[in-house]
């Protein structure tokens, strides 16, 4: 599996595989996360402003890959922070990855079985999901960024009809007042926002598969644009519908909105089964494309073929995932994984980018 | 591949696929789809609240439908079987109640169709009803639909019905929606919203159902304190239709007035509302302004003396009609002001959305502050048409 081979992204593809991966388990989580930051209705501004960060990151992250081109982050980093530095800083990118892989199976088996699957082991929800997600992983990106390609539309459409639903339950009045505590709490809940929006890293990996790198930063931007359109319409027709006060209570403060309303005459009255379901879809996406930069990441510093590090990183997620022992600390573990990204992926490419301009080096 | 194994694998994947993990039976459920809850009337209740007694302290009414109910509601009633199933159990809090009942039915009791849970008053007075509710907006069961209403009096009464083919819980939920079409009805409060209320601290309105002759009625509101959450005192049916005129929720309903020259009633019936209202801020002192507008036609008109419809005649139906809708908005602001102290009619939180500084300094005080804050209304109603007959 060499790199520079058949396997190569269309800008579209690399889009796709962008939004998949940013939208997860914060599509669930946001509004509440953010609301107990911010407590005032503000939070769509924290959101874009989140989001607007997570470009700047974006971009810094593909001026940084554009300068080898085919080549990954687990490559390059050797070439800038020497062998062993450069190794080190793969792996530890390498765990961050596996990490969060085995984050969102956790959050996964939780809210499936809370609501869907009630009396079903986790391990018989996690096991399928795991099992299909390294069958996928076997055939490389192209298959990966095929599959998402079908996923998107499904859960574009599907959230917008479910989520346009709640539209009975909206109070302008519940977002009102604008900027009524002024402009301090909504910098001090980017903090928040910004995690939502983890993903961007990817491109360090996937800009070295696209067959025009040079369209990267339209890539960060689309996808990162699509994914902030996402959040803000969840944002705001969550506080909309429950109130921040309301949403402050809520564990899954989406599902809760979408199992606030009925509606009679059409074929369902319920929805929450529709938006679990392409919320399910979106942690598939998280999950399998981190596995597989995870695995990708161990192939190539080892210089290894991938498949062995696919099988052996299968038990590792499973064992990671089921660490945490109860629901606060699968949010402590988001957290972390979050605050770890800020700087991973916010400081670290910066860093990487003056010593390769210093350094000169032009592959 | 060989033909044995496609059949062997076709057997594996029946095996393996058709299988539901956790399914339960329908005719083993019972859907509940009402819930009342009580206070225990045995034994004393300070011993409880003081924690003396480990007694029971809810008394709890299932409303349940199971196979054997729908059936005989199907076959048109015919059998004595009611069309429904009440099982009242006590216990300490909520869902010791609802475990109790297990002892009681060999139905699975199943919460996802609870459509309407009611408060009986003595309860709702007596307890917080953050707490009260917690197991219902915690049991992921429980959907976050359903509403909440507070009763006059026992709140398991309300689930009962003297014809065996009626469904209490489903009629009470049908009659809240009647909302559309009456002023006197309340917007339906789901637990969804409810939870933002009660996290808000402010006082609010949740709608209020009695028992007559053992049918339900509804009647009024009931005032939920924002500090205590619990219930301070009722509006009654005229108290209420002044809070739809005042928040503007509302979409038809009459306004009955009287013709000034010869006392003969005129019925205005709304086909739209809107209100807005709008706080000022000066130096300390804060006033409200009430707009409203109303649209709609003449219902109903008892004067026969011939005379037409014409515009000064419909000039003066305006006029009366606006008289009387200032006479009902300010007969329950002089009432929420004076009598109670509370304000449930959002004017607090108009004030927070335009004045969020102002709002900040006089929150915690509100419901006092409140009380003293003058309220100027200005009403505007237009007559559009006057029906079929002129």
């Amino acid at each position: 599996m060499k790199i520079g081979s058949k396997e190569k992204l269309s800008s579209p593809q690399a889009a796709v595989i962008l939004v998949n991966y940013i939208l997860a388990a914060g599509i669930l989580t946001l509004p509440r996360s953010s609301a107990e930051k911010l407590e005032s209705p503000d939070i769509w501004m924290t959101v874009i402003l989140g989001g607007l960060f997570a470009m700047g990151a974006g971009i810094i992250i593909v001026k940084l890959s554009q300068r080898y081109p085919g080549r990954t982050i687990y490559k390059y980093s050797q070439e800038i922070a020497g062998k062993w530095a450069g190794s080190f800083l793969g792996l530890i990118i390498i765990i961050y990855f596996f990490s969060l892989a085995a984050y969102e199976i956790r959050v996964l088996s939780e809210v499936t079985s809370l609501f869907l699957l009630e009396g079903t082991p986790i391990w018989a929800i996690i096991m399928p999901f795991m099992w299909i997600g390294l069958y996928l992983i076997g055939g490389g990106i192209d298959p990966i960024a095929r599959l998402f390609e079908l996923i998107l539309p499904i859960t574009v459409i599907i959230f917008l009809i479910v989520i346009s639903m709640s539209m009975g339950i909206f109070e302008l009045d519940n977002l009102r007042p604008v900027l009524g505590s002024g402009i301090t709490p909504i910098i001090k809940g980017v903090s928040t926002t910004v995690v939502a929006f983890l993903g961007i890293e990817i491109m360090l990996i996937i800009v070295a598969f696209m067959d025009k790198p040079a369209q990267a930063v339209k890539v960060v931007l689309i996808g990162t644009g699509t994914s902030m359109f996402f959040y803000l319409i969840t944002v705001v027709m969550v506080i909309g519908g429950l109130s921040v006060d309301g949403v402050l209570t809520k564990t899954w403060p989406t599902i809760d909105l979408i199992r606030s309303f009925e509606i009679q005459g059409l074929i369902f009255e319920r929805f929450e089964s529709l938006l679990l379901t392409i919320w399910i879809m979106q942690i598939f996406t998280t999950y399998t494309i981190t596995f597989y930069a995870a695995s990708l990441g161990l192939s190539q510093i080892f210089k290894k073929k991938i498949g062995p590090f696919q099988f052996g990183l299968l038990p590792v997620i499973y064992l990671i995932g089921m660490i945490p022992a109860n629901m606060n600390e699968v949010f402590a573990m988001g957290d972390m994984i979050g605050y770890s990204a800020l700087i991973l992926f916010g400081v670290l490419p910066l860093a990487l980018l003056i010593i390769s301009k210093i350094k000169g080096d032009k592959a | 591949m060989k033909m044995t194994q496609k059949v062997l694998i076709f057997i594996l994947a029946v095996i393996s696929l058709s299988g539901c993990w956790s399914s339960k039976e329908i005719e083993e459920l019972g859907l509940i789809i009402g819930t009342a809850i009580d206070l225990d009337n045995e034994g004393e209740f300070e011993d409880r609240q003081s924690g003396i007694d480990n007694g029971n302290v809810f008394k709890l009414t299932n409303q349940l439908i199971t196979a054997e109910t729908a059936n005989n509601a199907t076959n048109g009633g015919q059998s004595q079987v009611r069309a429904y199933k009440n099982i009242t159990e006590t216990g300490e809090a909520v869902l010791p109640a609802l475990r109790n009942m297990i002892l009681r039915i060999d139905k699975r009791a199943f919460g996802e169709h609870a459509k309407v849970i009611i408060i009986g008053e003595e309860l709702a007075r007596g307890y917080n009803l953050e707490q009260v509710l917690d197991f219902f907006r915690r049991e992921q069961e429980m959907r976050s639909s359903t509403l909440i209403v507070i009763a006059k009096g026992s709140a398991s009464k309300t689930l009962e019905s003297a014809e065996p083919t009626v469904i209490p819980a489903i009629q009470l939920v049908e009659m809240i929606q009647g909302k559309e079409r009456s002023t006197k009805i309340l917007t339906p409060m789901p637990i969804a919203k409810m939870e933002g209320q009660l996290n808000s601290g402010n006082s609010f309105l949740i709608q209020t159902v009695s028992t007559e002759n053992n049918d339900r009625k509804l009647t009024g509101a009931a005032m939920i304190d924002g500090n205590t959450k619990t219930l301070r005192a009722f509006l009654n049916d005229t108290e209420t239709e002044g809070v739809t005129w005042i928040k503007g929720k509302g979409k038809g309903g009459l306004v009955r007035s009287y013709d000034e020259e010869d006392s003969q009633p005129i019925v205005y019936e709304s086909l739209s509302m809107k209100s807005k209202i709008k706080p000022s801020v000066q130096g300390d002192s804060i006033s409200f302004t009430v707009k409203i507008e109303t649209e709609g036609r003449i219902g109903e008109h008892w004067d026969i003396s011939g005379k037409a419809f014409d515009s000064k005649y419909m000039k003066k139906a305006e006029k009366a009609t606006e008289k009387e809708i200032e006479r009902l908005v300010k007969n329950v602001l002089e009432k929420t002001q004076e009598e109670y102290k509370m304000d449930v009619l959002g004017f607090g939180r108009s004030l927070q959305i335009s004045h969020p500084q102002v709002w900040k300094k006089v929150k915690n005080n509100w419901d006092e502050t409140f009380s003293d804050i003058p309220v100027e209304f200005s009403i505007n109603v237009s007559i559009k048409e006057m029906g079929t007959s002129r």
